[in-house]
């Protein structure tokens, strides 16, 4: 819901319940005043009439109109004076009308009589009217200000808000844009503006901090490791090693590269992360699954595994190449490497899909968390638990699906375009 | 054969040279941009190593520099910096090849021989030693005149091999060499290879060519 709306629905409401409430009270006391006004005047009329009994000793006429009525009936039960309401219909006018009525006792010539003195209240019905009707002028009146406000006034109002929320929406805290707000002397959105301003400029300055840190991480973690490396190689040159020197050669030189190799991979999946690859680009999945099959060739045959490849020709993805390459190189290589002597690979590429099976052995780990960071088949403890999180991840940044599945030492991993 | 290696780390440059020299390459280094600068202004090479972060500046500066004097010096570019700019921007100046670090020795020294064979491209493409000729154009390999029935990576190992010779060379290296990042760690399938390959020398020249080397790796002994 806008919020504009809102408050409408709300404003709106409590208005016509305001309204309505004042419409209400006024009817009462305007209708109690005037009916304590009609109250005096039928004590005047009473007035009048003791009077004129007192001084005549006779019943003065009654009287029928419209507007007053005075009636007398003989009475022998006690009489007590009271004000009250009636409603009498009248034959002359054919419609029933309120009345105020006093009653009150009289006596004339020892004789005891009712007296009853009438006014129309047909003024305070006509009030009562007048009110709902201006109440209502009120009501559409105000919808119709508030319908005009909302569509030229507020529209124009709300104008730099919407223009800094497009842009909060087309900024890319990797590109080059800034957030351009429009100049506005609300105070709200000037605050808003600012606070925009110096978020964005904040983000985009995290974020290159963070890319500069990545690549500097990336740069001061590799050349430690190169220079082990290549010590490693020349101590390995020397002569006169001990079997145990070698032994501790070797297991330094295999950490080293798994070091390396986890070094490389996490930051392969920071840049991918952070878009840092450069834009997509048309790329032949079928020439470059063939090229990777064709590298792994005589592998395959050395290990008397089995190619079987539906691969259609000319199948083009938008995508950056060397993510491709890698996703491409990470599913094979796994095909492979957890392989049986004698198992078979197979390869299905199409326009929908990429699937790579392979037989191997039974999964020993929950196949749902096989794509999470560092989660490995129990079985393969010198994987690093990487390589399918890079290829789930470079996936998701295309809008791929990745789904692995098992069945009868089959392992498949299939790759949805 | 003059390298010229422009890298900032010491002891990385230190070891470059140490298993270079052994390869009769004479090695130069510098350890800044300036320093390098000077250096390709004075000399010729015919390789340099080329880091890209470097005291003073970006390494790209030289190759800059080379192109706009029209220097024929191969260049390979051994930077840290994995970044697909540095990589592209570097190839698109002139670079012949970027060897990320870490690297191995033997992977760089292969790289090396590599850029010289096709920066001498008018001269010899024959490889000898011993009784085993390669060559490098044709990608066959001669023993004792006769032709050795070699596969695609097995002539690849043992170019490998010719470029590293009389050296201890680890099985991840080889592993890395022949089928890239993702296949290190599966000793199995490498050994098939050198099997074969020895094999196939064995039978041509009857001569242990390839030694294994107790828990590191293989050696090329001619």
């Amino acid at each position: 819901m806008k919020l504009l709306s809102k408050y409408n629905r709300v404003n709106l409401i409590a208005t016509i319940i305001v309204l309505l409430i004042s419409a209400a009270l006024y009817y009462f006391f305007i209708e109690s005043a005037l009916i304590h006004q009609l109250d005096k005047s039928l004590l005047v009329e009473e007035k009048e009439i003791t009077d004129y009994i007192n001084e005549s000793n006779q019943l003065p006429d009654p009287l029928d109109s419209k507007d007053q009525q005075e009636l007398y009936t003989p009475s022998n039960d006690k009489v007590a004076r009271k004000f009250s309401n009636v409603n009498l219909y009248s034959k002359d006018h054919h419609e029933s009308v309120y009345y105020r009525q006093l009653e009150f006792p009289v006596v004339v010539n020892g004789r005891p009589y009712k007296a009853d003195v009438r006014k129309s209240q047909e003024e305070t019905e006509y009030l009562v009217q007048l009110i709902l009707k201006i109440t209502l002028a009120m009501v559409i009146l105000l919808l119709m200000a508030l319908f005009i406000i909302n569509r030229f006034l507020l529209n124009k109002l709300w104008k730099p808000f919407n223009n800094t929320l497009q842009q909060i929406k087309k900024f890319n805290v990797s590109g080059k844009e800034e957030v351009q707000a429009e100049a506005t002397d609300i105070n709200e959105f000037m605050e808003l503006n600012t606070a925009v301003r110096l978020m964005t400029k904040k983000a985009t300055q995290d974020y290159n901090e963070i890319k500069n840190f990545t690549e500097n991480a990336s740069h001061e973690i590799q050349t430690p490791l190169a220079i082990i490396r290549s010590k490693l190689e020349l101590l390995s040159q020397s002569d006169n090693l001990k079997e145990e020197q070698m032994n501790a050669i070797q297991s330094i030189s295999e950490t080293t590269n798994r070091l390396s190799k986890l070094n490389h991979s996490l930051l392969l999946l920071t840049k991918i992360d952070n878009k840092q690859f450069s834009g997509p680009e048309k790329v032949n999945m079928s020439a470059l699954v063939l090229h990777h099959l064709g590298n792994y060739e005589e592998l395959l045959l050395a290990k008397h595994i089995e190619l079987l490849k539906e691969i259609t020709a000319g199948i083009n993805l938008i995508m950056n190449e060397t993510l491709a390459d890698i996703l491409i190189m990470n599913l094979l290589s796994n095909a492979i490497k957890y392989n049986v002597d004698g198992g078979f690979i197979k390869v299905v590429l199409n326009e929908e899909y990429l699937c790579i099976s392979n037989r191997g052995l039974p999964l020993r780990t929950d196949p749902s968390v096989l794509f999470d960071r560092f989660k490995k088949d129990a079985a393969s403890s010198d994987s690093l638990g990487l390589g399918l999180s890079i290829v789930k991840k470079i996936n998701d940044s295309y809008g791929f699906t990745t789904t692995y599945s098992y069945s009868e030492k089959v392992h498949a991993i299939l790759v949805t375009f | 054969m003059k390298i010229l290696i422009v890298e900032d780390e010491k002891e990385l440059s230190d070891s470059i040279a140490t298993y270079l020299k052994s390869e009769n390459y004479i090695c130069e280094m510098a350890p800044d941009l300036a320093k390098a600068m000077e250096k390709i202004e004075m000399y010729e090479y015919d390789c340099i190593l080329l880091d890209i972060t470097l005291p003073g500046g970006s390494g790209l500066e030289i190759l800059k520099e080379l192109k706009a004097n029209n220097k024929l010096d191969g260049v390979l570019i051994i930077s840290a910096k994995n970044a697909l700019d540095d990589r592209v921007s570097g190839l698109l100046l002139g670079a012949d090849d970027y060897l990320p670090k870490p690297f191995h020795l033997s992977e760089l020294s292969a790289r090396i021989a590599s850029i010289i064979r096709r920066k001498n491209f008018a001269g010899n493409n024959l490889l000898k030693f011993d009784s085993i000729t390669i060559d490098t154009i044709a990608k066959t390999v001669f023993v004792r005149n006769k032709e050795l029935d070699l596969t695609k990576k097995e002539f690849e190992l043992l170019l490998y091999f010719a470029s590293n010779k009389n050296r201890v060379i680890s099985k991840n290296a080889i592993a890395e060499h022949l089928w890239g990042d993702n296949m290190e760690g599966n000793n199995d399938f490498i050994y098939t290879h050198i099997k074969n390959l020895r094999r196939k020398l064995a039978d041509a020249g009857d001569i242990e060519f390839i030694k294994s080397v107790y828990g590191m790796g293989y050696k090329f002994c001619v």
